[in-house]
């Protein structure tokens, strides 16, 4: 029984310290902007590796995802004779929730994933330690520019799941089924508020890059540098991503919304 | 360079009364190291005595829990970050696996640190790159990714990459490991004509006995956190302790027991029995 609160203690502490160094790194990622300025080349390097390649999965994600909004939508709208309101629906639902939500899972299993084991690889390899002798700080040179690039690109990218969204929602819903395609144009129109929709979406997705990019630097930096530590961390990286964009959200939602 | 001036008599690296744990175990216990200046001293020990560690205490990455390490004058762990960064511009290390940015090219591996701490143009660069590059011949090979070099080429290219910026020092961790004996060949010449040419202060850790007591000037042994023995080759080769025979003759038995601490093997056979 002592054992057990022993263990539990030490886990508790251990958990604590690691959250702690966690908030610490955040000083050096910012301090970090300073050479980001100085040389943009190295966030620009990190916005194609992190970004760009990310592009392709949260589109085509966002296409379908958008296709079953339709789909869904118009079975439940038809039945009320509501088909016009489909656009609003397709949009509200895609840019409030399912596009800042998908893109940082989606983020956090492509770019997140590979972060983490880019660092941890570094870190295993010495690399990391041979800046340091080469009296280059990693956390500015190596680290900053990958986070700032995560956080920039996430809303860039929920941006992108969602206009494809809509658009695979118009394909089934105005193409497909035959809803009236200026219903559809006119009630998204109508009923999205740049103010209520927009702009609390991009504030949540600006949340999600920042928490994602966060844990992959994080735990890519703070890993057991052997191939077994790199894996777990990888693996923490999703998990901890994936579980704290969904809390968030909640709380996010119910703050904005409720 | 002026404080070099003024120090010159005395030695570049002063350890003393130097203590390092990890986790219950003292890896260092009271450690005293002189490194005198443009030789190579050699720092030889079984894997695991941390000769790794005490690279790194030099060169700032690790804090000790209490003595001093002073190089150049200067006491590492009392520099503020910018100071032990400038010191480090001055000291080159050359890591057991290299250490090369895999995302780099040879080319871009050795001008990395004359990109980050210089403002020279690219033209003045890639001369003194290839210069570089070609003290451990490898111009050629300058277009090259690490991935594709061979373990002996990684090595060279990270001597390159040390000696960039030309400094005062360069640390070697274990550079002869795993090298076949023509790349062993090249890298123990290469370390004694780049301390000759330069007048750099070399410090080799190692525990490839004949190759390290071939170039060493000066060899400290070190084993359970102590120096157990220092003194040239030739002393080292004579006399010496029990242990310092067995390690620099690589006998199987010894001081150092062959067979880990263990219950007699009768015993231990006729516990199985009686189960
Ligand atoms: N990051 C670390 N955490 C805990 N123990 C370590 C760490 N690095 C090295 N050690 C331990 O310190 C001792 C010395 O390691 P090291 O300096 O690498 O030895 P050497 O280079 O002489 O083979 C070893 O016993 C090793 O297990
Ligand atoms: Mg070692």
């Amino acid at each position: 029984m002592l054992n057990l609160f022993a263990s539990l203690g030490a886990w508790g502490m251990a958990s604590l310290t690691r959250l702690g160094r966690a908030h610490l790194l955040l000083f050096p990622l910012v301090r970090g902007l300073l050479d980001i300025l100085r040389r943009p080349r190295l966030l620009v390097d990190q916005l194609f590796s992190v970004g760009v390649l990310t592009i392709l999965i949260i589109a085509v994600a966002g296409l379908f995802v958008g296709m079953v909004l339709g789909l869904q939508g118009y079975n439940v709208l038809s039945r009320f004779g509501g088909e016009t309101a489909l656009g609003f629906m397709v949009a509200a639902s895609l840019v409030r929730e399912l596009g800042p939500v998908l893109t940082a899972l989606l983020f956090a299993g492509r770019a997140g994933s590979a972060l983490t084991a880019e660092i941890g690889l570094m870190k295993a390899t010495e690399q990391l330690s041979g800046l340091e002798m080469m009296a280059v700080n990693p956390e500015h040179r190596v680290l900053a520019p990958r986070f700032f690039a995560g956080l920039i690109s996430v809303p860039l990218l929920a941006a992108i799941f969602s206009c494809l969204g809509v658009l695979g929602g118009w394909m089934v819903g105005g193409g497909l089924l035959g809803v009236d395609q200026a219903a559809f144009w006119n009630g998204m129109q109508e009923g999205i508020d740049f103010h209520d929709d927009v702009i609390n979406g991009v504030i949540k997705s600006v949340v999600f890059g920042f928490v994602c990019t966060w844990i992959a630097v994080f735990q890519g930096y703070d890993c057991v540098p052997t191939s077994e530590g790199v894996s777990r961390a990888t693996t923490r990286t999703v998990v901890h991503s994936s579980l704290a964009v969904l809390g968030l959200d909640f709380v996010l939602t119910a703050l904005m919304f409720g | 360079m002026q404080q070099s001036a003024k120090e010159c008599g005395k030695p570049l690296v002063r350890i003393r009364g130097l203590r390092f744990r990890r986790g219950e175990r003292w890896i260092f216990d009271g450690l005293d190291i002189d490194i005198p200046r443009d030789r190579i001293t050699a720092i030889m020990g079984p894997s695991g005595t941390g000769k790794t560690t005490l690279l790194k205490l030099i060169g700032g990455q690790l804090v000790p829990d209490e003595g001093t390490v002073e190089v150049d004058g200067q006491n590492v762990h009392a520099l503020s970050t910018a100071e032990l960064y400038r010191l480090r511009m001055r000291m080159g290390m050359l890591f057991q696996s290299g250490a090369l940015l895999t995302d780099l090219s040879v080319f871009d591996n050795v001008a990395f640190p004359l990109r980050e701490h210089t403002r020279l143009t690219e033209s003045m660069i890639r001369k003194l790159v290839l210069l570089k590059l070609e003290a451990v011949g490898l111009r050629g090979a300058r277009d090259l990714m690490p991935s594709q070099l061979s373990g002996g080429m990684a090595r060279r290219v990270a001597l390159a990459r040390a000696i960039a910026l030309d400094p005062m020092m360069i640390m070697y961790d274990e550079p002869f490991t795993g090298q076949d004996p023509i790349s062993m060949g090249v890298l123990v010449q290469l370390i004694r004509q780049l301390n000759d040419a330069a007048h750099l202060t070399s410090i080799l850790v190692s525990h490839d006995v004949a190759e390290t007591l071939q170039i060493a000037d000066q060899v400290y042994v070190i084993s359970d956190g102590r120096v157990v023995e220092s003194g040239s080759p030739e002393e080292l080769g004579e006399g010496g302790s029990d242990w310092t025979r067995q390690f620099i003759n690589g006998l199987p038995d010894g001081p150092v027991p062959f067979h880990y601490p263990a219950p007699a093997l009768s015993d231990d056979l006729l516990e199985g029995a009686r189960c």
